[in-house]
């Protein structure tokens, strides 16, 4: 009860310190799932909807992809990244854009992985039926995740859970620097770290609120895109 | 003219089509019928570019649209579903009103029965010019009096095109009132070739006559 009264009072205290945190992970999340659903929706109906040669083995890739441990993840861009590494000179080690390159590397095959499954299993008679009257390859990619779209917002909701909750990757290559690349994540790590239990359960709160409200919104689109 | 030569499509060791030579005139409408299995449906869909051949040749007049056996309802309106793809709007209230589909136009198509799916689909395709239609069973799932106005439909629009029509069907009674000539299909093979009613009234091969004795017209 007391991390619950801690985390509606940081809430509405608008703690200065819990807020740039909150607005670090949001812009973190938005930007690292828009653009792993920028990249892997596309490809994923495209996956879905073309047979092609080693398409089996791409496929046995991506699954594979799906499972990367975000330490593994944040570990390899962090490689890149570091002074010596081949994109050293862009000084982006420690700051929000690099948290997002590793997420965006970690979330984009689970993107891939689902869509390119949903699509594979339910768009053979879209396909047939746009094909069947002479609609091109792009519009039927369009149609496919057009009508699948209530789905589709399922598959970017996980990415964005994915992206919100991880930790390992962003520890790594972001370096939980205060005022700076500390995300709801990395902080609960660090004060459970120092033994402050009930802040970092109250942190914890804050975060699955931040969760449902978004998953709350994304329901509402998905009801709406099921009655259009 | 459509012309088929030398036609298979092979899955494996198992041959699923086996055509040597079939001619289709301008302007024909022909049904194929054949038990489940027989190749009808791997037919239409080389002929559709659906999928390829094993081998042998093909010549096909140019613009040709495809009805699959499983009618899909889009998103959306009975008009939206029919122009998709910028078919003609005014044609596509035409065409809702000939197949009995008028009253439900403003409503969404996945909210349609299994007989007026098809027919919508039916729609969607004559909602369009073409010199080959390639329609999937397009009777399958309709009633007696939808059966009719999918048959008067077809008819009319080869009347309008000259388009041929390639289907296949199930039905005796599609195969009677609207083509000009039925092929029966055996294991991929052509078995039976004619008018409907001498293939279906004067049987040439023993595999024919219990494959027409089965079939209740």
């Amino acid at each position: 009860m007391d991390s619950f009264r801690q985390a509606f009072g940081l809430l509405f205290s608008l703690d200065k310190e819990l807020m740039q945190i909150i607005g670090v992970t949001l812009r973190m999340s938005f930007f690292s799932t828009s653009i792993s659903c920028l990249i892997g929706l596309p490809l994923g109906a495209l996956i879905g909807t073309k047979s092609f040669k080693g398409k089996s083995f791409l496929k046995k890739l991506i699954h594979t992809l799906m499972g990367l441990p975000p330490v593994v993840a944040g570990l390899f861009v962090y490689v890149l990244f570091t002074h010596y590494g081949p994109f050293g000179s862009l000084n982006l080690l420690f700051t929000v854009k690099v948290m997002v390159i590793a997420q965006v590397l970690l979330i984009t095959p689970i993107v891939i992985g689902l869509s390119s499954s949903f699509i594979e299993s339910t768009s053979k008679p879209i396909i047939e039926t746009a094909r069947g009257i002479g609609l091109g390859n792009g519009r039927i990619v369009r149609l496919c995740l057009s009508e699948g779209r209530a789905s589709l917002v399922s598959i970017v909701l996980n990415a964005f859970g994915r992206s919100i909750a991880e930790v390992g990757a962003v520890s790594i290559v972001g370096g939980n620097i205060q005022w700076k690349t500390r995300v709801m994540t990395t902080a609960i790590m660090l004060e459970t770290n120092k033994g402050k239990f009930s802040f970092a359960l109250a942190l914890g709160i804050i975060l699955l609120l931040i969760a449902f409200i978004v998953n709350a919104g994304a329901s509402f689109i998905v009801r709406e895109a099921k009655n259009d | 003219m459509i012309d088929v030569k030398s036609l298979k499509k092979e899955y494996g060791e198992r041959t699923v089509l086996d055509i040597d030579t079939l001619e289709i005139n301008d302007g024909e409408i022909l049904a194929v019928a054949g038990a489940n299995g027989s190749g009808k449906t791997t037919l239409l869909k080389i002929l559709a570019g659906q999928i390829r051949p094993t081998g042998g040749e093909l010549s096909l007049p140019g613009k040709k649209l495809y009805m699959p056996q499983q009618s899909y309802a889009f998103r959306g309106d009975l008009i939206k579903n029919v122009t998709l793809g910028n078919a003609d709007r005014e044609k596509a209230v035409k065409l809702l009103e000939k197949l009995g589909l008028s009253r439900l136009a403003d409503k969404k198509a996945a909210s349609l029965s299994g007989g007026e799916l098809q027919r919508l689909s039916l729609c969607r395709i004559l909602a369009r010019t073409a010199d080959l239609l390639l329609l999937d069973e397009p009777t399958s799932a309709c009633d007696a009096k939808g059966a009719e106005l999918v048959v008067e439909a077809i008819k009319e629009y080869r009347g309008e095109t000259r388009c041929t029509v390639i289907m296949t069907t199930h039905s005796p009674a599609l195969a009677m009132n609207a083509a000009d000539r039925l092929i029966i299909l055996n294991n991929g093979k052509i078995e039976a070739d004619g008018p409907p009613a001498a293939v279906l009234n004067e049987p040439k091969t023993d595999w024919a006559k219990s494959f027409i004795a089965g079939w209740k017209i």
